[in-house]
């Protein structure tokens, strides 16, 4: 078993709501490996973008710790870039697609002479496929181009961990599956732990490497798979493959049916 | 260009009968000259520079205070909206100065800077400090939170973060902070003019009636009014030059 990138232990996070303790989840475990593309999924509301941002380190755990590459988090983290679910507002509008991939660079304090830096950028904006677009604003381009945008932003800083928060979430259909095949795409050129949280669960088995399953609030680890169907990755042959049909009805039932089975025996039917 | 044809008919009809009103003496043609008796004024005070020289002191008095008031309110106004402390300390400040108008601090003003320049630039900076000031703890404040985690999330240092997120971020409601106290800069100066000394188009407006030449009182009333508007028209142009990358039209 190759070492934890990311380790969780006895992860809690309490918001005060109103005078009142909200209890996201608490005592999660987990063990991230290096190289490995997680899910992470779960209903609406369970603690998903929280327990990203507690990775992160945007935010910090009421109780436990999360160590990366074996240290403690206690902020924003180096080497671990969040992608997040609403593009159109964490894009920087006043910034053209050089810029918005510039900003990255920069913040990466690699600091390289004008003519690399720019070869640089321009060599992440053609891996998400935006050649031609270097000087548009954020305003001329399409909700999946923007997107495009805050990935090559994310992977120019050559992160150790990818976090994205259902990053496809908001573009439609059509979009979300061309912006999987360049995710995927993306994983065989850079080696890059991705942690990706959705709502989606054909999407995670689809796209991981694992997936694990929260219940709903307050959440805790209901199921954890590997998924092992072959690569690369097809829209067609993968969705029909039979492995591929009996994980995703497994994650469902776990996430859902536990629910189900718990409200009938809370309300008995009537006879 | 076209929509604004039917503005500038209404304004062509108004001082047409005007110029009917005075001309067939329905009005008092001493108090309300005609518009053609003023713009003939206007025309011999211009060619003379008088109303030029006024105009131009009363500029560059908005100019400077403005200056001074913008230099002065925008890092506050980011200071105040970034760090919880600073606002502490400057909000009950603020809120009480905020309410007195500009203008009744001429007086304190007379008594420490004279009737000269740096007493009247003194008020009109302070007339345009507040909504500058308002406006960028405004902007700041109402800067998206995803933006702000991006840029923690890259790991940009907190006063960097400012300038590369905070600043830009804020800047259409920081614009619109100074676009409004220009406005008011104009109406300051006037009046600080009016009160004392000797020079710029409020005195130049007050010297002109008490002398009788009402037509020049008059043009240089139209003046105040044409370079109010050209005053904003240009500022506007400056925003929308600014916000491009809004990609609509700056609303007015
Ligand atoms: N800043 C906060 N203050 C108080 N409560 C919060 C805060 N942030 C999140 N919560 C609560 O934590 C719970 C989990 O929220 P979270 O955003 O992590 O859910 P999620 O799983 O990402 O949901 P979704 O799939 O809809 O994005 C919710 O009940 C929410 O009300
Ligand atoms: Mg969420």
């Amino acid at each position: 078993m190759a070492a934890p990138i990311i380790e969780l232990k006895d992860l809690a996070k309490t918001f005060s709501v109103h005078g009142r303790t909200l209890t996201v989840f608490e005592n999660l475990s987990c063990r991230i490996e290096a190289g490995s593309f997680v899910s992470i999924v779960g209903p609406s509301g369970c603690g998903k973008s929280t327990l990203l941002k507690l990775m992160c380190g945007l935010d910090s755990p009421s109780a436990g710790t999360v160590l990366f590459q074996n240290r403690p988090v206690g902020g924003p983290a180096r080497g671990m870039i969040c992608v997040f679910q609403h593009y159109t507002r964490s894009i920087l509008p006043w910034r053209d697609v050089m810029g918005n991939v510039a900003f990255g660079l920069n913040a990466a304090k690699k600091s390289l002479p004008p003519r690399q830096a720019r070869d640089k950028c321009l060599q992440y904006i053609r891996l998400v496929g935006l050649e031609g677009y270097e000087r548009y604003h954020p305003y001329q381009l399409s909700g999946g181009m923007q997107q495009r945008v805050c990935i090559a932003r994310a992977l120019i800083c050559e992160p150790a961990v990818l976090l994205m928060d259902e990053p496809f979430s908001a573009v439609d259909a059509m979009t979300r599956a061309v912006l999987q095949e360049l995710i995927l795409k993306i994983r065989t050129t850079v080696p890059v732990t991705i942690l990706f949280v959705t709502h989606d669960v054909d999407e995670a088995v689809f796209l991981s490497s694992r997936v694990i399953a929260l219940g709903p609030a307050p959440a805790s680890i209901r199921d954890d798979v590997a998924i092992d169907l072959p690569q690369p990755r097809d829209q067609i042959a993968t969705r029909e493959d039979g492995r591929f049909i009996a994980t995703r009805q497994r994650l469902f039932a776990s996430i859902f049916l536990q629910e189900k089975r718990e409200q009938a025996r809370a309300a008995p039917p009537q006879a | 260009m076209i929509r604004r044809w039917p503005g500038f008919l209404l304004f062509v009809f108004i001082l047409l009968a005007w110029e009917c009103a005075s001309a067939f003496n329905w009005v008092d043609q001493v108090s309300i000259p005609r518009v053609s008796a003023i713009a003939q004024a206007w025309a011999a005070s211009v060619q003379d520079g008088r109303l030029l020289a006024a105009l131009g002191s009363t500029l560059g008095r908005i100019i400077c205070g403005f200056a001074v008031a913008a230099l002065v309110a925008v890092p506050l106004g980011l200071a105040m909206g970034s760090f919880a402390l600073v606002y502490r300390l400057i909000e009950p400040l603020t809120e009480f100065v905020r309410p007195i108008p500009a203008a009744a601090y001429i007086p304190v003003a007379i008594l420490f800077l004279g009737i000269g320049d740096e007493m009247k630039v003194f008020v009109v900076a302070l007339a345009c400090l507040f909504p500058i000031l308002l406006n960028t703890y405004g902007g700041v404040r109402g800067v998206d939170p995803v933006l702000i985690d991006t840029g923690r999330t890259f790991g940009v240092p907190r006063l960097q973060a400012l300038r590369q997120i905070v600043l830009p971020a804020a800047l259409p409601s920081i614009l619109t902070g100074m676009r409004i106290s220009l406005g008011i800069a104009l109406i300051v100066a006037v009046v600080a003019e009016m009160i004392a000394g000797n020079s710029g188009i409020g005195y130049y407006i007050l010297d002109m009636q008490r002398s009788f030449r009402i037509p020049d009182m008059f043009a240089g009333i139209f003046t105040l009014g044409l370079v109010g508007f050209i005053i904003n028209f240009a500022f506007l142009k400056i925003e929308q030059h600014f916000l491009r990358w809004r990609g609509t039209s700056v609303e007015t």
